[in-house]
């Protein structure tokens, strides 16, 4: 089946350039890092607990600890997911048309549709499976020096992935439109411009209490254009220990109502989107793809 | 069937490009028979190459039909039966020569044994065997070019297009893409040669098409295109009154040497008329040294064509 050619033959191009190469070696060698900073903290912990004391036993600071390095983690690896999401295949399309080598694939017996789903399909292989493997490996680890694990971790998965996706939609769309470096900044600046709308929402509604319609509203739009911090604060709330657990470990839902997490889940209807998104985005570059000359 | 019994390979009618403004082809109509080889000649910006992507399924034309093996360019069983190869190729660099081919080759549905023994005989056919395992991304122009032509003659195609085919190679390259050309025209093979080399395309092709601003200005076998006067020259021991009238009267005009009297240039509609030369110049006693047609490239005919269509 051609489609299942331009998969793994995307997926061997990932594999075989140096970018794909570059970022594993950084990842491994950034959980490497991680396990020692984590392995000094508790230790430097342990030793100054057994000499000051605290409100909580060792063991359940520990685990409160854990649910923070758990946020913080998986943010970076939120981080690092959706930057190799850009990049990988920000140039999906227009990289091949710039480069020339579309003229020798598009006039075999394979369609533009089957094109652009092979890649698509093998771009969203790799990188769910980079994610997943890095969502683990962390959280692996810091259950393995706090005794943490988030009661839903698939779901945080879940969401981490779905934001993934919803990042590799646009990038798709955008490489069927414009050049590869125009795509790369635009879904760069939509990327990070949507952690700073939050922003910005929270500090005007800590500084005028009254609820503000209007920020409400340009919130709504810029999640709807680009769901991934939505989808990221979705994924916060996953990592979070049940409610119950919380007076336990000397937490609050106050500690993570932050620009950064949420004590909410992912809303129904923008999940929903989502789907939307992630099917719509690579089929109106089909669309447009098909009618693009080369 | 068609014209002379032939079945069509390229069959366009009216075709026509525009680019946001700007016309590339215009109103462009001809055919190509099966087992032929085709020229196709034009200078730069001519619309050469936008009518081998309409026929590759590159670019869509604007207004015109296109018919390939007797199917719509989109139809994908033709399309298992047509090679192509673009003008200064690009290629995934990460690729081994053998993974490229075997990429290819998996595209047009070729599979396993038969797969692997395609690619063997076309790194052989294009001077390539041994390369398998060598990057593209380390081959030359030359190589990519041969590396080029044999993943457009990897399914044995019914029709290939050939856009420059020669323009990275070097001159033992270009004799050898000749060689190969030839052979497999000689085993049926139809090609669509796109190229400025017009000495290929004189010494392969069967048919040439003239482009030039969008238009198809002449098409024909190279030999019915010269529709202009020949130039004889000849070389006899003394040169009478009565071989000049007899020569005037059958020739549309005779000059003589100034430096070497002996010497005549004789214009002539066509080759028939260069043996009634022959004839005369024996009728009237003179003794024939040489009688040399100047032979009309395919080259001047393009010059002169273009020229008249640029006025």
């Amino acid at each position: 089946m051609a489609l299942l050619l331009i998969t793994r033959f995307t997926l061997q191009e990932a594999i075989r350039r140096r970018l794909f190469l570059a970022v594993i070696i950084l990842s491994a060698l950034l959980l490497v890092a991680f396990i020692i900073l984590l392995s000094v903290a508790i230790n430097l912990f342990q030793s100054n607990s057994s000499a000051n004391g605290g409100t909580l036993s060792p063991q359940l600071f520990l685990l409160s600890g854990g649910v923070f390095f758990d946020i913080l983690m998986i943010w970076l690896v939120y981080l690092l997911s959706s930057l190799l999401t850009i990049v990988l295949t920000a140039g999906m399309i227009s990289g091949e048309v710039e480069a020339g080598t579309f003229a020798v694939i598009v006039p075999k017996p394979i369609s533009r549709t089957e094109i652009v789903i092979g890649k698509w399909l093998g771009s969203a292989l790799i990188l769910v499976v980079y994610t997943a493997l890095m969502f683990f490996a962390f959280l692996a680890v810091i259950y393995w020096k706090t005794g943490y694990w988030p009661p839903q971790s698939f779901s945080a998965l879940g969401t981490l992935e779905l934001g993934m996706l919803a990042l590799l939609g646009l990038t798709t769309m955008g490489s069927a439109f414009v050049p590869t470096i125009v795509n790369g900044a635009i879904v760069l600046v939509l990327f990070i411009g949507a952690p700073i709308a939050s922003l910005v929402q929270f500090v005007v509604q800590v500084i005028t209490p009254a609820q503000s319609q209007v920020l409400q509203n340009i919130a709504t739009v810029i999640n709807l254009i680009i769901p991934t911090d939505a989808l990221w604060h979705g994924t916060s709330f996953f990592l979070l220990p049940s409610e119950d657990a919380f007076p336990i470990l000397g937490l609050s839902t106050r500690n993570f109502n932050t620009p950064f997490t949420s004590t909410q889940p992912v809303a129904t209807a923008l999940l929903i989107w989502v789907a939307f998104y992630i099917l719509v985005l690579p089929l109106i570059a089909i669309l447009r793809f098909q009618r693009r000359d080369l | 069937m068609s014209q002379k019994g032939m079945m069509p390979a390229i069959e366009v009618e009216g075709l026509r490009k525009v680019y946001r403004h700007i016309v590339a082809v215009d109103d462009v109509s001809f055919v190509m028979y099966r087992g032929e080889a085709f020229g196709f000649l034009g200078p730069n910006g001519a619309g050469k190459s936008t009518v081998v992507k309409i026929l590759t399924g590159l670019v869509a034309p604007t207004r015109g039909t296109v018919r390939v093996l007797g199917h719509p360019v989109s139809h994908r069983e033709t399309r298992k039966r047509i090679g192509y190869l673009p003008e200064l190729p690009t290629f995934h660099r990460w690729l081994q020569a053998g993974e490229f081919l075997e990429f290819h080759g998996r595209l047009y549905g070729l599979r396993g044994a038969l797969l692997e023994k395609r690619c063997k005989e076309v790194l052989a056919l294009v001077d390539l065997a041994g390369r398998e395992h060598q990057k593209l991304g380390t081959f030359s122009k030359g190589m990519m070019q041969r590396i080029g032509l044999a993943q457009a003659i990897l399914n044995q195609p019914d029709l290939v297009l050939l856009d420059e085919l020669v323009s990275g190679l070097d001159p033992v390259g270009q004799r050898d893409m000749r060689e190969l050309l030839r052979r497999l025209k000689a085993e049926g093979m139809s090609i669509f040669l796109n190229s400025h080399q017009l000495a290929d395309v004189e010494a392969l092709c069967d048919r040439v098409a003239i482009i030039n601003q969008g238009r198809i200005l002449k098409v024909g076998a190279p030999h019915l295109l010269f529709d202009e006067p020949l130039t004889v020259e000849v070389r006899v021991d003394a040169v009478s009154k009565q071989l000049l009238h007899r020569l005037g009267s059958v020739a549309l005009a005779v000059k003589q040497d100034e430096e070497n009297p002996c010497r005549l240039l004789v214009e002539v509609r066509n080759d028939e008329a260069t043996a009634d030369v022959a004839a005369i110049v024996h009728e009237c006693g003179a003794r024939l040294y040489s009688l040399a047609p100047h032979r009309r490239s395919l080259e001047q005919l393009f010059l002169r064509t273009i020229d008249a269509s640029n006025r």
